[in-house]
């Protein structure tokens, strides 16, 4: 689940979610323990909107293995090896 | 069913809808922006922009004709736009990084206006390096202050017109709660601000749709809704692409600082072999398929070779520029995965096809064929500049319409007969949920396979053309009589869905209507490229009965 939500610092605001632009999360009010969850992991854009405007600090981004970037050290002067 | 009665209604919170409530709201019209998201992170610069593209006199000299040459005959521009609009992008730039200023965002982080990257040599720089990584949030700020109401989370899914064929309103569903809600509007005028089509081809990695350079939220809904009102659309027909890192699709190639080479590190284009934070490369920008093209040509594979980046350019590139440009998942990623730019290049990749800037024909005061109705930024068809094109049209549509709304007065649409037809459709899709029913994944994957294949930048003719699309109109009937919605999330990206698959028709028939070939629209049955079509774009509109009408018109 790409934005990984850790609970130990979450207080459940719900910007998060209110913030999301593909409303992968979500935030359900249940009491007594409301809880906020990666509804939609598939529909990240992994664009860090959630992460970078959390008030507590509490997400962090995975990026998952589909989403890889191919890199390749070049061997100076001609083949690589 | 809620009812909202305003002046001018905005659909899309970007970047070109938040400055179109500006003028708007400032002048004394009750605006309301309609978001799906929230416009303080919505659109294709949701997280940022580290590019505007302008002609700021005191830098570029007092007489525009250089930069108007100079902007108008390069990719920022291009082919498919009209000169008479991007004068008005060009000549009201440097108003609004002005504006953009004072309201917050940073246009000029070194201290003196900067221009670097997507450089073309021998011309003189127009990207003046910002820091706009705020630059949603302080948007979002200044339309509040003029007095514009925001409403997120509210889909709109159809315009709504009267008997004399001008706008009179729009109707939509509150998504904000788990169950969704009908939300009317009536209003005396409509932007249609609603960006590119993202996902109506497949992704570069098809099993996973939302991985694409841009906002994957953006789907062609102003297009569609337009397209159904009646509205004039153009340049349907010519395909655009945009390229990255390879399968982790991501804009900004701009914002890179290296150079495109081969997997032995050789560039193979003449535009420069050295990595230079002043110009950037711009292969991508003006060969966005080289990588497709040499996999294909058996030259593959090609990179983003970062390694002869000074240190300090590479670490300016990671920890400030993309984060600035809001593609600091790409930091986020290398630091992650310990990938050493200093030592290891980044494979590109062409990606699938997104259409931007091909739509809603517009005139210089961003007004469509339908009096009252407005587009802006990536969904007009005539136009470029992504950012500044969007900023630049997004506050003419505001102003003009702060004046056409005098004008006209408002219309009761409580009983509009498209009102009934619509929420019958969101009841239908709602209660099918109690019942085995389809997804809207199911037919998007179809939806995508057939555009790819029967309407994508291979090779066509008249026999795919016209099967692709009869094929599309199957996909549609079996879609309205299977798809089912569980809860508001679903709800909107059916409709979503149900917008990209009309805007299916325009694609395959204006391509079919083109018998040549010509730039990304290549026919085997019509590979000649006919003169007679040189400095014309296509058009194509529904009328009243639903008939459609095809035309070329002369480039302006």
């Amino acid at each position: 689940m790409p934005p990984i939500i850790h609970e130990e610092k979450c207080v459940k605001c719900g910007y998060c979610a209110q913030i999301c632009p593909l409303d992968v999360l979500y935030l359900d009010k249940q009491e007594p323990n409301p809880r906020l969850r990666v509804r939609y992991p598939d529909e990240c854009w992994h664009c860090r909107a959630c992460e970078k405007d959390c008030p507590q600090g509490a997400i962090t981004m995975r990026y998952p293995l589909s989403h890889f970037m191919l890199h390749y050290t070049p061997e100076k002067g001609g083949e690589n090896q | 069913m809620k009812t909202y009665t305003c002046d001018f209604l905005i659909v899309g919170g970007g970047v070109a809808g938040l400055m179109a409530a500006i003028p708007a709201a400032k002048s004394g019209a009750k605006v309301i922006i309609a978001e799906k998201a929230d416009t303080r992170r919505s659109g294709s610069g949701a997280n940022g922009n580290d590019h505007y593209h302008c002609y700021i006199p005191q830098c570029h000299g007092a007489d525009p004709a250089r930069a108007r040459r100079e902007i108008g005959s390069s990719f920022d521009a291009g082919p498919w736009t009209d000169p008479k609009l991007t004068d008005v992008w060009i000549m009201r730039s440097y108003e609004i990084v002005q504006m953009w200023e004072s309201i917050g965002i940073d246009m000029r982080p070194t201290g003196e206006y900067h221009f670097e990257g997507h450089g073309i040599p021998g011309c003189q720089l127009y990207n003046l390096k910002f820091d706009g990584k705020n630059q949603k949030p302080a948007l979002t700020a200044e339309a509040l202050k003029q007095g514009a109401q925001i409403l997120n989370h509210i889909v709109i899914s159809e315009i709504l017109t009267n008997e004399e064929g001008r706008v009179v309103g729009a109707i939509g569903a509150d998504v904000h709660a788990e169950e969704p809600e009908a939300v009317l509007f009536q209003s005396k005028a409509v932007l249609l601000a609603t960006g590119m089509v993202s996902r109506m081809y497949p992704s570069i990695t098809p099993a996973y749709m939302f991985n694409t350079p841009c906002c994957p939220a953006t789907t062609g809904s102003g297009q569609a809704m337009a397209y159904r009102a009646g509205a004039r659309l153009v340049n349907m027909d010519m395909l655009k692409g945009h390229a990255g890192p390879k399968y982790f699709a991501r804009g900004g190639k701009g914002t890179w600082i290296g150079i495109t080479t081969d997997i032995h590190g050789k560039p193979f284009t003449p535009y420069g072999d050295k990595p230079s934070r002043a110009t950037g490369d711009v292969t991508a920008d003006v060969w966005p398929s080289c990588y497709y093209d040499r996999m294909k040509a058996g030259q593959g594979p090609t990179y983003m070779n970062c390694t002869e980046t000074p240190p300090e350019d590479l670490d300016y590139m990671l920890h400030e520029a993309m984060v600035s440009e809001g593609i600091d998942s790409i930091t986020d990623y290398t630091e992650q995965r310990n990938i050493d730019l200093s030592k290891e290049m980044i494979e590109f990749g062409t990606y699938p096809i997104m259409m931007s800037q091909r739509g809603i024909d517009c005139d210089e005061h961003s007004h469509t064929s339908i009096p009252g109705l407005y587009a802006a930024g990536n969904c007009m068809g005539n136009v470029g500049g992504s950012l500044a094109g969007a900023a630049a049209f997004g506050l003419v549509a505001g102003e003009d319409a702060a004046e056409y709304i005098k004008t006209v007065s408002q219309e009761d649409v409580s009983n509009h007969p498209k009102l009934k037809e619509t929420l019958d459709l969101y009841q239908m899709l709602m209660e099918r949920r109690n019942q085995p029913h389809a997804h809207w994944k199911e037919a998007l994957s179809t939806l995508q396979n057939l555009m790819n294949e029967y309407g994508g930048v291979e090779l066509q003719n008249e026999d795919t053309l016209k099967a692709g699309y009869t094929y599309v109109q199957q996909l549609k009937a079996d879609s309205l009589n299977a798809l089912g919605c569980e809860n508001s999330h679903e709800l909107m990206r059916t409709l979503e869905l149900l917008d990209m698959i009309d805007l299916a028709e325009p694609i395959f028939l204006c391509r079919r209507n083109r018998k040549e070939s010509r730039g990304p629209h290549i026919r085997s049955d019509y590979s000649f490229t006919n003169i007679l079509l040189n400095n014309k774009f296509q058009t194509i509109e529904k009328d009243k009965d639903g008939t459609v009408h095809m035309d070329y018109r002369l480039r302006q």
